[in-house]
């Protein structure tokens, strides 16, 4: 009981109540998961259904995009990230995270490019199918991020009953895939040249990851789901195994460990882990300068603290704080504007788009 | 004792399949990490298997008595009713009621298989034959008359299963265990930390091997030795808050409790023997 009350004292006394002004801007979202923003005013967005639409922020006028994917849509599957082309300006390409079944209807994580045209897509190809099919949609990951070298980076889950398979390289379970953008392999993947890994692979012993950030300098943040506890910030480089499930702070959801050992040599340690969990569910790395107080931290969106928790890292500690547990919701996403204005997207069947504005406004 | 024995019998015999069932994951467990180099030794060995037994168990325990008490009246109804009966109808109820659980919690419920032993075969045959032997456990609970020590036994077993949780958490990862009672165990110095973890310790193991040994003994010192502890700190407690200021807290509202049941278990094997020897 003290425990829950200082837990309680903590996130009230940390969280910065009512010094944002939060305005909702979209609503009743069927189950929307990502967003991505092609100008200050206009938005494109997925819903897990398998809707991709774009909304204007300023009228609310929502037009669904035609010709998306068939997704598998339930458990946690369904149509997830979209990322726009670095050079979407040019060439008007995004891309699309979906879960979808295989030939063997078994379940798997697919990313497809496409060009945006009007409003449908055209010139769709599957640049990825995970080779991790499973039999219950869930756990797929399904972020992706961009290099500064222009390859993708592609967050592949674990398939929850999977998950000693994050651990072996012959499998896209758990997994961090590096491709380029037309699905070929980059000649320079750390598992190119190792005899039954598949070529794709640029880390491994991942668990649910569903924040993947590439920052200017190209450093590459990932986070991810534990258990019951054990949620994970990581710094993603090439050929090194994360530890999931060898080594983990977390325990099973009914209870019993998964690992006496939370850590080992050759698997490396997290930034940071939340036990008891979080369950975060996206991040940004925010640069901008709307809200100075949130320069060059990151932004981490969570599904059961129902708050931001601004992260930052210094000299090998962390200070982490909440933000926005006013609001009360799951949040999904979160996203800068290119003015640098920060949206909250919350969970669920009737999803918010909520506008976050500075103290000053 | 004729009825009470019925749901003593299920919950005696659920505790005792939950002996068994845990294990299968733990084992499965254990095996795919060295399959991993990872350092599996008799510690972590140990450690995994009693804190599964413990922390998985008390959450599998509701849905194996919930399984079972379907499974057993079933079975009794059969047994009343057709020529079939005895210990294998006890057993292969208890088989079906656990194969049943985990198809249904995984098929209605959760999709995914939430225990991981039961994700192979071998597993699924393991957890099953649990069943079984926790059916055939049942029959020979209910199939002989039981006295009033039956229960006493069954919950002094039951609160040293629950106190042996917070025991392993103190023994094993006293970090954590710290975390539960408000500590920074690390920011403590090594002289707080030291008594920190020997008096808790030792607390909690200590009244785990009393009710252990009430149980087993029947003798009520035992219990009223860990009901007295509890007590203390309840009242202590108290003290630490009106009289020292040490903040309100409701821990005591528990350590009553545990203090007043084997107390109460204790109480009753005395005035039962009191009423034996009149």
């Amino acid at each position: 009981m003290k425990k829950n009350l200082l837990l309680f004292l903590l996130l009230f006394s940390n969280s910065s109540f009512s010094s944002y002004q939060l305005e909702t801007v979209l609503s009743d979202l069927d189950d929307a998961w990502s967003f991505v923003f092609l100008s200050e005013d206009k938005i494109l967005y997925t819903e897990m259904p398998g809707k991709l639409k774009i909304a204007s922020l300023s009228n609310t006028f929502i037009k669904e995009i035609e010709n998306v994917p068939v997704v598998q849509y339930g458990g946690q599957g369904g149509l997830s990230e979209v990322i726009l082309d670095p050079n979407f300006e040019s060439n008007n390409t995004i891309y699309l995270s979906y879960s979808a079944t295989n030939e063997n209807n078994e379940s798997t994580l697919f990313v497809l490019s496409a060009v945006l045209k009007g409003n449908a897509l055209e010139n769709n190809k599957v640049i990825f199918q995970a080779k991790a099919p499973r039999k219950a949609p869930v756990h797929f990951g399904a972020k992706i991020a961009f290099l500064n070298d222009g390859t993708i980076l592609i967050a592949s889950g674990d398939g929850f009953d999977y998950r000693e398979m994050a651990q072996a390289l012959d499998n896209h379970f758990g997994k961090i895939i590096r491709i380029n953008k037309d699905g070929s392999v980059p000649e320079d993947n750390p598992f190119i040249n190792v005899t039954n890994a598949l070529p794709d692979i640029y880390s491994y012993g991942h668990r649910n990851m569903q924040g993947l950030v590439v920052t200017k300098t190209g450093i590459v943040y990932e986070h991810e789901h534990g258990p019951r506890g054990g949620d994970e910030i990581n710094i993603v480089k090439p050929s090194l195994n994360y530890g999931w499930p060898a080594i983990t702070y977390g325990l099973d959801y009914a209870g019993a460990m998964i690992s006496p050992f939370s850590e080992n040599e050759g698997m490396e340690q997290p930034l940071l882990q939340w036990t008891p969990s979080i369950a975060p569910s996206d991040m940004i790395y925010y640069e901008n300068d709307i809200y100075p107080e949130l320069k060059n931290s990151f932004l981490v969106t969570a599904l059961v603290s129902r708050d931001v928790k601004k992260v930052t890292f210094k000299g090998g500690t962390h200070n982490q704080e909440s933000l926005f547990s006013e609001l009360g919701e799951r949040l999904r996403n979160i996203q800068a504007s290119p003015g640098g204005t920060l949206y909250l997207l919350t969970d669920g069947p009737s999803g918010k788009l909520i506008k976050v504005l500075p103290k000053e406004l | 004792m004729r009825i009470a024995k019925y749901p003593f019998a299920v919950f005696s015999a659920a505790l005792f399949t939950i002996m068994l069932m845990t294990p299968v994951t733990s084992i499965s467990n254990l095996i795919w990490l060295a399959s991993v180099d990872m350092p599996v030794d008799f510690i972590s060995s140990l450690k995994v298997i009693l804190f599964d037994f413990q922390r998985l168990g008390i959450g599998l325990y509701g849905v194996v008595v919930i399984g079972f008490s379907v499974a057993f009246i079933v079975a009794g109804l059969i047994s009343r009713f057709s020529s079939l009966g005895g210990k294998y109808l006890y057993a292969i109820a208890g088989a079906a009621a656990i194969g049943m659980t985990l198809f249904l919690m995984v098929e209605l419920l959760f999709q995914t298989q939430l225990l991981a032993g039961n994700r192979t075969i071998l597993g699924k045959v393991f957890h099953i034959g649990a069943g079984f032997f926790g059916g055939y456990f049942f029959y020979s609970l209910i199939s002989s008359d039981k006295s009033y020590t039956f229960i006493i036994r069954f919950l002094g077993i039951f609160y040293a299963y629950w106190l042996l949780g917070l025991s392993l958490e103190w023994i094993f990862t006293p970090v954590q265990a710290s975390a539960d009672f408000g500590f920074i165990l690390n920011e403590l110095s090594n002289e707080a930390q030291n008594a920190l973890l020997r008096d808790f310790t030792s607390l909690f193991v200590a009244t785990f091997l009393f009710s252990l040994l009430g149980a087993i003994t029947l003798n009520p010192a035992w219990f009223f030795s860990a009901g007295i502890i509890y007590f203390g700190a309840g009242i202590f407690n108290l003290i630490a808050i009106y009289v020292h200021g040490t903040g309100f807290n409701q821990i005591f509202l528990f350590e009553f409790i545990l203090g007043a049941w084997p107390s109460a278990l204790a109480l009753t094997i005395i005035l039962k023997e009191k009423k034996l020897r009149n």
